[in-house]
């Protein structure tokens, strides 16, 4: 029973930060239709400001985070409005802007590097001591991640669903020009949704240095496991990403416990294998009629 | 001569106030006074290092251990008369693409002489054959049997080669006659007979791990647990949850990366087992307290190559710590630092170094080398003839003035480097059990 449970808290502190991840990065190809390869930088970046401004100013974790959020949606923002906003509409779009934000990540990364050097420093954002659960220790820092998580999705969601800025959204990715028509301004949305996605990468960024620690490249096993997360529930597929987030996180979890580390994630390799046969949309994905 | 040997002054104070090398520091001293330098051309030293990516904390200590030692060897008057420059490429802890790349710019761009670095995430023989080719001596820490394996299959191809520190392999038996000792002594007493195995996916972590697993019978501990982790390693619950069901005598890890080792003994601590824990090289480095803080106290941890804590290493590392910061990790920055001085003082013996495919005088360097006894601040360093790699103390020789001694440690103080309590005569305190454990 023990292990049950230290597969369930693992596997929820796990998915929080995955379904951080993912979600913003499934946001941006669902309205944009972009995949955006500097999303991984976007949360080293709010977990570096976030480390700047706790150990400048001694901040708490709360506003911490928000440092993160938007230090996240600023980066978002300037790469919609030095990049992204060019580049769209124009032919091949989809691996003209990959290449471009690949090249972005860089940049970032080289920045961060030429600014905090390479050293592999704490995150003083971290909340110590630790609770039982059956038996089991919960540390708080990991009851903070979920929390945060499920706060900063259901809030994703809520906007998404019901509120105009939510609809306009939905309207562009569902119809660009259609929405256009209808009197919603396409570049203004698209910049809110980079905002958006960068804000939950940035907190995604502070959530996994807590975990871990900083350094330049810390995102990069993110963003991986945010696109295949993304693969699997369908690309674009906002709400998919999310549970997808935290049933792969278990499922890695679970394979840890009972078969073995190493085999978590080529385990969910696995999957996204067996889904794009079975599936090619994904999970949640809608099924593409292209008429010749 | 060059500018650099007109410092008499500067260079007696060196002698005087080291203490570090102090022997070798004379001699190359004296070597440079007697000597005409050919050429005030620096003599360049390539240096392919992990300055960024997940072994960065070791790569920056890389840099700064070659930095101090070029600016002490200029001090001295350079070698021969010429002054050392030191040129680094980062290789991002990346595999041996980008260490082959590396090395081969160093050679073509910057006519580096040698190369010396610590260790990259390579396979281990990443730079042979591009040393053989060129007919340049590499220096490397890489800590690897397979360099060993390389270097004899065919001696007179990678005459140029050189492992500065023991292969991978001494981290097994040593772990193991480590322990034993401690129980003979009655420090130690194993609360069961279970050992547990954690190791990375790299081949040098699986070698110290085999070498545990094959040897763990023999001194009377059966395997309860072998576990390969996936790098970086975020969340160690599933690893820990398997520990604690069933609680081991001893926690062995070897997968080595410090930030990992540092997160395991801060989840490890939330609950932890009554287990000696052992973390193979990464909590030699300053980072490993930075980052664990209180939970690195009481941590036990090893390497072959470690700065001493002795009259030599003690001096060393202050020097470093003044010069770099507290944060500085003298066992990373002393690998370096000794083979570039070891370099120096063989170039100078041999009549300098030679330019890339300028083999025969690389030759006669390397002759030099594997003649050297030297004595840095990680101890002795004498290269094996037949592998290139340092001798190993105390397990290939037992006179500790003849091996490189491989180090056990204890942190006591998170604000300090951890204590040397093994092996004689370097120990520099006792082994205390751990906080977490029952007396």
């Amino acid at each position: 029973m023990e292990f049950v449970i230290q597969i369930v808290m693992t596997g929820l502190t796990m998915g929080s930060m995955y379904a951080l991840a993912a979600v913003g990065l499934s946001l941006i190809y669902g309205t944009l239709g972009m995949f955006n390869m500097a999303h991984g930088l976007f949360m080293t970046f709010g977990g570096y400001m976030a480390y700047s401004a706790a150990t400048t100013f001694g901040i708490p974790l709360v506003l911490g985070i928000v440092v993160a959020m938007v230090a996240g949606a600023a980066i978002g923002m300037v790469t919609h409005l030095v990049i992204v906003r060019f580049m769209l509409g124009t032919p091949d779009f989809g691996t003209n802007v990959l290449v471009a934000t690949a090249g972005l990540g860089i940049v970032i990364e080289d920045l961060l590097l030429k600014t905090y050097g390479g050293y592999p420093y704490p995150q003083p954002l971290t909340v110590d001591g630790f609770t039982r659960v059956a038996g089991v220790t919960l540390t708080y820092q990991a009851m903070i991640i979920f929390v945060v998580a499920l706060v900063l999705i259901v809030g994703v969601a809520w906007l998404l669903k019901f509120t105009r800025f939510g609809r306009a959204i939905r309207a562009t990715a569902m119809n660009r020009e259609a929405a256009m028509l209808m009197g919603v301004k396409a570049d203004t949305v698209y910049l809110q949704v980079m905002a958006l996605a960068g804000m939950l990468a940035g907190v995604a960024g502070l959530m996994i240095s807590t975990q871990a620690t900083l350094s330049p490249q810390m995102g990069g096993d993110l963003l991986l496991k945010a696109f295949v997360i993304c693969v699997v529930a369908g690309l674009g597929n906002v709400w998919g990403a999310g549970l997808c987030a935290f049933v792969l996180a278990l499922l890695e979890a679970a394979i840890g416990f009972y078969v073995g580390v190493r085999f978590g994630f080529p385990a969910m390799l696995l999957l996204v294998i067996v889904v794009l046969i079975w599936r090619p949309q994904g999970l949640f994905g809608r099924e593409r009629v292209v008429r010749l | 001569m060059s500018d650099l040997s007109k410092s008499p002054p500067t260079r007696r104070g060196f002698l005087q106030g080291a203490g570090v090398t102090a022997g070798s520091a004379a001699l190359l001293a004296g070597l440079n006074q007697t000597a005409k330098a050919q050429s005030n051309d620096p003599v360049v030293i390539g240096c392919p290092a992990p300055l960024t990516g997940i072994v960065a904390a070791d790569g920056i200590e890389f840099q700064r251990g070659l930095e101090m030692a070029r600016d002490e060897i200029n001090t001295m008057g350079g070698i021969l008369g010429r002054p050392v420059e030191v040129v680094f490429i980062d290789t991002e802890s990346k595999g041996d693409d980008v260490v082959i790349q590396a090395a081969q710019r160093l050679l073509d761009r910057d006519n580096a002489s040698a190369i010396i670095t610590g260790y990259n995430l390579e396979t281990g023989t990443a730079m042979h054959d591009i040393a053989a080719d060129a007919g340049v001596i590499v220096m490397h820490s890489n800590t690897v049997a397979v360099h060993d394996e390389l270097v004899k299959s065919d001696p007179d191809r990678y005459w140029g080669t050189f492992q500065y520190d023991p292969p991978e392999t001494m981290y097994g038996d040593g772990f193991l006659k480590f322990i034993e000792d401690l129980e003979q002594s009655g420090q130690f007493a194993r609360p069961n007979n279970k050992i547990t195995i954690v190791t990375g996916p790299g081949t040098y972590s699986v070698n110290i791990a085999n070498a545990l697993n094959d040897g763990a019978a023999a001194h009377g501990y059966e395997v309860s647990l072998y576990e390969t982790v996936k790098v970086p390693v975020t969340d160690w619950g599933p690893t820990l949850a398997k520990l604690r069901a069933d609680p081991p005598a001893i926690i062995a890890i070897t997968h080595f990366y410090t930030q990992d080792q540092a997160q395991f003994m801060n989840q490890f601590m939330t609950d932890p087992t009554n287990s000696l824990v052992y973390l193979q090289y990464g909590a030699s480095l300053a980072a490993f307290r930075d980052i664990a803080g209180d939970n690195s106290v009481g941590a036990i941890y090893a390497t072959v190559i470690g700065a001493l804590q002795d009259a030599i290493g003690n001096g060393f590392a202050d020097a470093y710590k003044a010069r770099f910061g507290a944060t500085a990790s003298p066992n990373g920055g002393g690998q370096t630092y000794q083979a570039l001085h070891a370099y120096a003082v063989a170039a100078a013996l041999a009549g300098g170094p030679g330019a890339p495919y300028e083999e025969d005088q690389n030759r006669a360097v390397a002759e030099r080398l594997k003649a050297l006894i030297y004595r840095g601040p990680m101890g002795t360093m004498r290269i094996r003839p037949d592998t290139l790699s340092a001798y190993s103390y105390p397990t290939e020789t037992n006179d500790p003035s003849l091996g490189m001694p491989h180090i056990f440690s204890q942190v006591h103080d998170k604000t300090k480097d951890g204590v040397l309590i093994s092996p004689p005569p370097y120990g520099a305190g006792n082994y205390q059990t751990p906080p977490w454990m029952k007396g």
